[in-house]
């Protein structure tokens, strides 16, 4: 079937004002859409990193003591026995920080003592239920034993390091490229030794938003004295809330000389760190959803401007011989041309716009399937949204022809 | 070719239906020239209507070249209309976007004729009514006149066993109505049945058959005399025979 598109488009160029617009409000579209969506798709793509963490069975729970009559040393072994015995709970442990929360702890490891040192590395401190506790998995050597965990520091020992911990798959990588690291020893800030007894994979540490966050190590320690105390508690599955009631309404009654601050989800934690990310999609998908829904109505005016306009030349069209689908198809091709004009120019826009955005915020360069896809969608919603005044061009009937008015 | 028998058609509002034709029969034998006279409002253009198949009927009977056109479908009567059927309007109604080539091809495309086809046909038809250098000429471009000539051509290009002619010279002046005349006689010496729709009477004397409709029923037939073979081009004499 002939599409007719060379009389359509010269037809087209000698009243392009409406259609020149329309293209260009497409060209815009296209360029949103490609561009935002690519880095929707990229923070999606952050925001569900495997952690190797329970993350939905996790509480975190902080108290601080506020009278000189506080034991944080028996309030923790007290408060320990009682997570651990609690109903729902499948293993707790107390900590200095809260993976994923964009807080906790740094040190610098080397693998020789006195050479130079670069960067930080995420440290968190763990009893030997704290792999059981994040759910992590070991996948070489052993866990902390129960005589291993050391007490907490304090402000006359606040240097101390430990003599064992367990690395990440990534950091042992990245201290023994090409070799296993388990066995092997590592030099602290103050080049204190600790070996390495045991390797875990996957595990995302506490700072989700650094460059490597999967580099993180555990050490067997109770949390400092000098800060308030964390645990964090692993439920059974879809005891969580439960859970949470329980041992709020103990842990608040149980201790006068200390205060419970919170007993929260991981999963808040982590929403928390990655607010700016979920506001920028929820932002982006706004922008793009109003961009696109504008492109269709603008798609959508023309058509119906040009239907409403045309309806004599549609009565003679039918009145020579066109049927209802042949006047379906020259609206539907007229529109069809606009279409790809503006998605042909969209191309170029977004390519551009993703060239800037590369250079100007340092985000990967656009990925071409997603300009692909942008040009396949904008090209089905421009269709769509003119095929209803197609349809009701169509319905025009061939007596019009001969009408004066 | 064509024949109509007791053709009624009836336009309804909430409140009145009105005839704009009643009872109306009419035989018209191919390569005739007939004109419908009548005043304003006398269903001439809904007779051309119901005749080019532009719209339905309400009862009676209408044959074209044989076929009961009564409840046809949209496709068939766009189909008739596109290969046996040629319209000519009084305001033209060329696409003014389309140049002149473009327009007299737009039926041909309809009947997805090939490309070679197309050119041909629309070589001879501008060649007939003398516009053939004007292919590449907008419609805005052209006069009154040649626009209803590019229109004539579009309408013949099809080669149609009929012509409906609705008031074609009526936004026309006085020369290039009898141009257009001219051409029709033309057209209808080489074979081509014509229907001229008209108000005006000195137009309607050139038809070998003048129907004059009032309030949607045949009020008057008057039979003119041939016009000679040669003499294309000049109007018919006025032999006039009530019926």
């Amino acid at each position: 079937m002939s599409l007719d598109i060379r009389p359509t488009l010269s037809a087209l160029l000698r009243n392009r004002t409406g259609a020149v617009l329309v293209a260009a409000q497409v060209a815009i579209a296209l360029a949103v859409l490609a561009n935002a969506t690519y880095i929707i798709v990229q923070r999606l793509e952050t925001i569900h990193r495997p952690t190797g963490i329970d993350e939905n069975n996790i509480l975190v729970v902080e108290s601080a003591g506020f009278t000189p009559r506080f034991n944080q040393t028996a309030s923790v072994q007290e408060d320990l026995a009682y997570l651990r015995a609690a109903p729902g709970v499948i293993a707790a442990t107390a900590t200095n920080s809260i993976p994923l929360s964009n807080g906790g702890n740094n040190d610098s490891l080397v693998t020789r003592p006195g050479t130079a040192r670069h960067g930080y590395i995420n440290d968190i401190e763990v009893d030997e239920q704290g792999l059981d506790t994040l759910g992590v998995r070991l996948i070489a050597g052993r866990n902390f034993r129960h005589q291993e965990i050391q007490p907490a520091l304090t402000r006359n020992d606040a240097a101390h390091f430990v003599p064992v911990i367990i690395v990440s798959r990534a950091l042992g990588e990245y201290l023994f490229p090409q070799q296993n690291p388990l066995g092997k020893q590592v030099w602290d800030a103050f080049d204190h030794p600790a070996t390495i007894i045991g390797v875990v994979d996957p595990v995302m540490g506490a700072f989700p938003a650094s460059d490597h966050p999967e580099r993180v190590f555990f050490l067997p320690r109770m949390p400092d004295e000098f800060i308030v105390v964390r645990y964090l508690v692993r439920t059974q599955p879809g005891e969580r809330d439960t859970v949470a009631r329980l041992i709020e309404s103990h842990l608040a009654s149980s201790n006068p000389d200390r205060v419970l601050n919170f007993v929260r989800p991981l999963s808040y934690f982590k929403n928390l760190s990655y607010l700016g990310d979920s506001s920028m999609e929820l932002y982006l998908v706004t922008v793009t959803a109003l961009v696109i829904a504008v492109t269709s109505l603008g798609v959508f005016a023309l058509a119906t401007f040009n239907v409403s306009t045309r309806t004599k030349q549609i009565g003679t069209r039918r009145a020579v011989g066109a049927r209802r689908r042949d006047v379906v198809q020259y609206f539907m091709v007229e529109n069809g041309l606009i279409t790809s004009a503006g998605v042909l120019a969209g191309c170029g826009l977004a390519l551009a716009a993703g060239y800037w955005l590369s250079v100007r915020y340092a985000l990967p360069r656009l990925e071409l399937y997603y300009l692909v896809g942008g040009v396949v969608l904008l090209w089905a919603i421009g269709q769509l949204a003119a095929w209803q005044p197609a349809r009701r061009a169509a319905s025009v009937q061939p007596s019009v022809a001969t009408r004066s008015v | 070719m064509l024949t109509m028998h007791d053709v009624s058609k009836i336009y309804r509002t909430e409140l009145i239906e009105t005839y704009a034709l009643r009872s109306f029969s009419l035989e018209v034998s191919a390569g005739e020239f007939v004109a419908i006279t009548g005043p304003s409002g006398s269903g001439k253009t809904t007779f051309l209507n119901v005749a080019g198949l532009l719209e339905e009927f309400d009862s009676g009977s209408y044959l074209l070249e044989g076929q009961d056109v009564r409840g046809l479908s949209d496709d068939v009567r766009s189909r008739l209309r596109n290969e046996r059927i040629g319209f000519i309007f009084q305001s033209f109604n060329l696409i003014p976007d389309l140049d002149v080539y473009d327009n007299v091809e737009l039926p041909l495309r309809y009947r997805r004729l090939s490309g070679a086809d197309r050119r041909e046909r629309i070589g001879s038809a501008l060649e007939l009514v003398g516009l053939a250098s004007r292919a590449r000429h907008m419609p805005s471009q052209l006069s009154g006149g040649q626009q209803q000539r590019v229109a004539i051509a579009r309408a013949i290009a099809g080669d149609p066993a009929f012509l409906l002619a609705d008031e074609p010279t009526g936004n026309l002046d006085s020369l290039m109505s009898r141009q257009v005349m001219d051409l029709l006689e033309q057209i209808n010496d080489m074979g081509t049945t014509i229907l001229l729709v008209t108000h005006d009477p000195e137009l309607a004397r050139r038809a070998q058959r003048n129907v004059h409709l009032v309030d949607g029923q045949i009020s008057d037939f008057r039979v003119y005399e041939p016009r000679p073979a040669a003499s294309a081009g000049s109007a018919g004499t006025a032999g006039a025979a009530h019926i």
